[in-house]
């Protein structure tokens, strides 16, 4: 795909160097001002004019880190939160979307609407009959309390995703399986989902974020140290008067390393099934 | 019947491969909607031993219309939708622009795209909040170093902190929004700017009567998600200011939060909850009419 770009002032590779570094800087100079941060000492940070680069970089604020607040544990949890979450929303969106793409089904656009729509009620007003019903369940604090929304969180962007990508999968594919003695079930299994496997992929990444992001419900469902997930227990630094900010930044920067792993590996497809399914903000 | 199930017919297979989405639909969606609406009509408190278990008819309704808080709230939830949802709109397609020029490297300029996409918003809210500290926050460091002003108290003036929760939010999303418009604007041929070149037009012209409209379907649906996202606003003034100083930078979305999950009042939470829904609803309805008289 060729880029419409205006040439004129941008022809000049000074400027373009300019523009580049003007939409790098907006992405990731909070990182970066939150690693420097998190290298300074007690001594350091209270310095007036504040210093930019650390002159004394210390380890100390990761260690304590973990020492302060259940870290590895936080991390622990938010991992096995996201990962059954998204395993299990794309059992549960590949099915629908194998229906809703390949299947001659009476209302199949209405059904993916209905998908699609379910994604527009606020989660907040959801949050207090979900509260409820977990807890009467008795499931507050457990993995399964989060687990289960965070799927339906999901299904509409990987809805979305896998749809596109099954309906490019030729159908003659499928048909010469089924020819060769295949069953439906078995042509499933083994030519429809090797074959979209980019597009599992993608609805993957975007639903492990989407789940790891998660505060609202997490912040509301478990509270219990054990259950507790990163973004909520990375909060939980900060004390009624005292706002540790050094142990506060080494906390974000151990929690945001795994997350821009993961999508500095996947750029292109990440970006790929946003711009097809994107409905996160 | 085995053999049925072994190769089932198509629309035996459909409703078999649709009732997992559907079951959790009912009960994460579907079935809290009802209980919702069911629950608002009740005197319903958890909290103190056995609680409080009431009809009490439209009483909670009479008593949201008479809450300063849930107008305080609801306030703040509209402004910051009408503030970051433009705001977020014009920077990202500003960084979109950028983010389309020919560079020889493309991935550290995607990579900033997608890095503040992938941060959950109670990350971005603790950064910025550092970053707006009164004493030791670059943003008042840098504005000393290049205005010579005094220090701001970004987070402990009513004023100053809701420009301070709209920036952060407006930084948040704005990259989501440049994703999408980029996703656009690489879909528009090259060929209308060679043409337009060739009669003459402009740049800003070219930019009003070329870009915009041929980006017009993916700011739609950019500016659809962000509005039904802005209006559940929670993490990030939840993170900077805990809705204060006082309650000035509350919105709606941490006013539920507060009345049932923190007072366990489940019957005037969830009516609070109702209103919010039907504000979301005229909103996104608004929306729609809107598109479909432009489109």
């Amino acid at each position: 795909m060729t880029a419409a770009v205006h040439e004129g002032m941008w022809s000049s590779p000074r400027l373009r160097f300019v523009a580049a570094a003007m939409v790098v800087i907006n992405g990731f100079f909070p990182a970066v001002w939150i690693l420097f941060t998190s290298l300074k000492s007690e001594v350091e940070l209270v310095q007036k004019p504040i210093t930019w680069w650390p002159h004394n970089p210390t380890m100390q604020n990761y260690v304590q880190a973990f020492t302060d607040q259940p870290l590895l544990k936080y991390l622990g949890n938010s991992l096995m939160v996201a990962l059954l979450a998204t395993v299990l929303s794309l059992l549960v969106s590949a099915c629908a979307a194998y229906a809703i793409a390949r299947l001659n089904l009476k209302h199949r656009q209405l059904i993916l609407t209905a998908i699609v729509a379910s994604s527009m009620f606020p989660l907040v007003t959801l949050l207090v009959p979900i509260f409820e019903t977990m807890r009467t369940l008795g499931l507050l604090n457990s993995y399964t309390a989060l687990v289960l929304p965070y799927i339906v969180l999901n299904l509409p962007v990987c809805t979305l995703v896998l749809v596109s990508f099954f309906q490019s999968i030729p159908r003659d594919l499928e048909n010469a399986a089924m020819i060769d003695g295949c069953t439906r079930i078995g042509t499933l299994w083994r030519v429809v989902i090797p074959l979209a496997a980019p597009g599992v992929f993608t609805a993957g990444i975007l639903a492990f974020v989407n789940s790891w992001d998660e505060f609202l419900l997490a912040l509301s469902l478990n509270s219990s140290p054990a259950f507790r997930t990163l973004p909520v227990g990375i909060t939980l630094y900060q004390g009624e008067f005292s706002f540790p900010w050094p142990i506060i930044s080494a906390a974000l920067i151990v929690a945001i390393v795994p997350i821009a792993v993961l999508i500095a590996f996947f750029q292109e497809r990440v970006v790929g099934g946003l711009t097809q399914g994107g409905l996160k903000g | 019947m085995l053999n049925k199930l072994k190769d089932p017919s198509e629309k035996t297979l459909g409703i078999l491969l649709l009732t997992p989405a559907f079951i959790l639909l009912a009960l994460i969606v579907v079935y809290p909607i009802g209980k919702l609406i069911s629950n608002s009509f009740f005197d319903l408190r958890l909290s103190g031993g056995s609680g409080v278990f009431k009809f009490v008819g439209l009483e909670n309704y009479a008593e949201v219309w008479k809450d300063k808080d849930f107008w305080n709230a609801a306030k703040n939830t509209v402004l910051i939708t009408l503030i970051t949802v433009p705001g977020a709109l014009v920077v990202g397609l500003g960084l979109a622009m950028l983010a389309n020029l020919p560079f020889k490297r493309k991935w550290p300029v995607r990579l900033a795209l997608l890095l503040p996409w992938a941060l959950p918003l109670s990350f971005a809210g603790l950064i910025f909040a550092w970053f707006f500290h009164t004493e030791y926050g670059v943003v008042n460091d840098v504005m000393r170093r290049l205005a010579g002003s005094e220090s701001t108290m970004w987070l402990l003036r009513p004023n100053w902190a809701f420009t301070a929760i709209c920036a952060t939010i407006i930084w948040k999303t704005s990259s989501f929004m440049a994703l999408i418009l980029l996703a656009g604007l690489q879909m528009i041929p090259k060929s209308l700017y060679e043409a337009a070149e060739v009669d003459g037009a402009s740049k800003l012209q070219q930019f009003w009567q070329i870009t915009i409209p041929m980006l017009m379907p993916s700011i739609i649906v950019a500016l659809i998600f962000r509005t039904i996202t802005a209006l559940q606003t929670f993490d990030i003034p939840y993170t900077m200011t805990k809705g204060g100083p006082g309650n000035s930078t509350e919105t709606l979305a941490m006013l539920i939060h507060k009345t049932t999950i923190e007072y366990l009042d489940v019957g005037y939470g969830s009516t609070l909850a109702v209103c919010m829904f039907l504000l979301s609803m005229c909103v996104t309805a608004f929306y729609l009419k809107r598109i479909g008289r432009s489109a």
